[in-house]
């Protein structure tokens, strides 16, 4: 068998639009612009796509426009990538890691940081507690955790990037 | 220098609100990457809303039926055009590494022109099809009986049941619960539950779907079917 093929339009959005969306979502971190972006790409991708391409063609053409669409987001806000889409990607591992791959690579980042500074980061980050409310967790005061976050994010993404070079 | 840039994209990241434009130097960028990873590993958060998956598909179906209505008006088009995979998709790096035709995978709305028509078999029995409690208000059910098969549901506390194969060519309709509708998979027709033809792209509208005698006796769902050939 050479690849099934998708029935139409409507089927490539179904089983599509979840991952792009999730893809979206942990390049930009929130839901309006994550919409945006997903909403940008399907409106790029359908429009010439002809559902003759197999299952996995079409992904990876999915991913190609998410990743142009993504660039071009952050060329136009930040005038540099402060995210991208990665190239190549086997397709199987390209769709499960968007929802588990996260989670992991940031608990291994957090791992690396002093304890304080890790547990302001879950606390703001993961669990969504406010300053003050992170504060209070914490003990100390909000001017304190407010710094405290500042520079635990300054570690870790120094962290970050001595783990990537 | 100022870590204004950061401060306040990280604000605007932990309250949920879109990005700003800013001119962030490396290393604020790279604090800005790791604010999103962060955020972005919130458990739960990562799921599209319903309400904009819906909201994209109707979106995506009348962009799409525009082009396809645009398109139309020229006779001479070939009714079925490919996407040609220009050499390997690993090409497709390039967004124009496909090389298409205009869509027309646009439904288009119909407008009803054949009667609905009932089954009357010849010969039928009363056929059980399912369980009254397994078909609550608002829901559907398939069924299949040898000699047809189709799909019950009750709206308005009525039972009505429709023929499950697709008045054009034969093939066999999906249960689209979600929507309510009853899809074709050789040629993206729609029906409605009830049977009305929603959306097609074909030259002339399919019929709408014949519709089966249904009752609801002692908990039992049953459908007037043919009898099956002894």
């Amino acid at each position: 068998m050479t690849g099934a093929a998708y029935p139409d339009w409507d089927a490539v959005y179904r089983d599509n639009v979840t991952w792009v969306y999730r893809l979206m979502y942990g390049k930009v971190g929130n839901q309006a612009d994550a919409e945006d972006l997903t909403a940008e790409v399907f409106m790029t991708a359908l429009r010439p796509l002809r559902v003759s391409a197999t299952v996995p063609e079409v992904r990876k053409y999915l991913r190609m426009t998410a990743r142009t669409v993504l660039a071009s987001y952050w060329g136009d806000r930040m005038g540099r990538q402060v995210t991208a889409i990665e190239e190549d990607v086997p397709e199987v591992v390209a769709r499960e890691s968007v929802a588990s791959d996260a989670p992991d690579k940031v608990q291994k980042l957090l791992q690396r940081l002093p304890d304080n500074y890790r547990r302001i980061l879950e606390l703001r980050f993961l669990q969504a507690f406010s300053v003050r409310e992170a504060a209070t967790q914490m003990g100390i005061s909000v001017a304190n955790a407010k710094v405290l976050q500042y520079r635990a994010l300054r570690m870790a993404a120094l962290s970050r990037e001595e783990a990537t070079s | 220098m100022s870590e204004r840039t950061v401060r306040r994209f990280v604000e605007r990241v932990l309250r949920g609100q879109p990005t700003e434009r800013a001119d962030p130097d490396d290393f604020e960028a790279q604090q800005m990457k790791t604010a999103i990873e962060l955020r972005a590993a919130r458990l739960g958060s990562d799921a599209p809303r319903e309400e904009f998956v819906t909201d994209l598909h109707r979106r995506l179906g009348a962009e799409l039926g525009a082009a396809e209505r645009h398109d139309s008006h020229d006779p001479w088009a070939p009714r079925r055009r490919q996407v040609v995979i220009g050499g390997s998709v690993a090409a497709a790096s390039a967004v124009a590494g496909l090389v298409v035709g205009h869509n027309l995978l646009a439904p288009t709305e119909t407008q009803h022109a054949t009667p609905q028509r009932e089954l009357d078999p010849n010969a039928g029995t009363w056929r059980r099809v399912g369980a009254a409690v397994d078909l609550p208000e608002g829901g559907a059910l398939g069924f299949d009986l040898g000699s047809v098969n189709g799909f019950v549901h009750r709206t308005d506390a009525k039972l009505e049941a429709v023929s499950g194969v697709c008045t054009h060519q034969g093939c066999k309709l999906w249960l689209d619960g979600p929507e309510s509708r009853l899809r074709c998979p050789c040629h993206s027709t729609s029906f409605s539950l009830n049977g009305a033809t929603v959306t097609h792209q074909l030259p002339i509208a399919p019929p709408p779907l014949p519709k089966f005698h249904v009752r609801e006796i002692n908990g039992v769902i049953e459908v007037f079917a043919p009898n099956q050939p002894a």
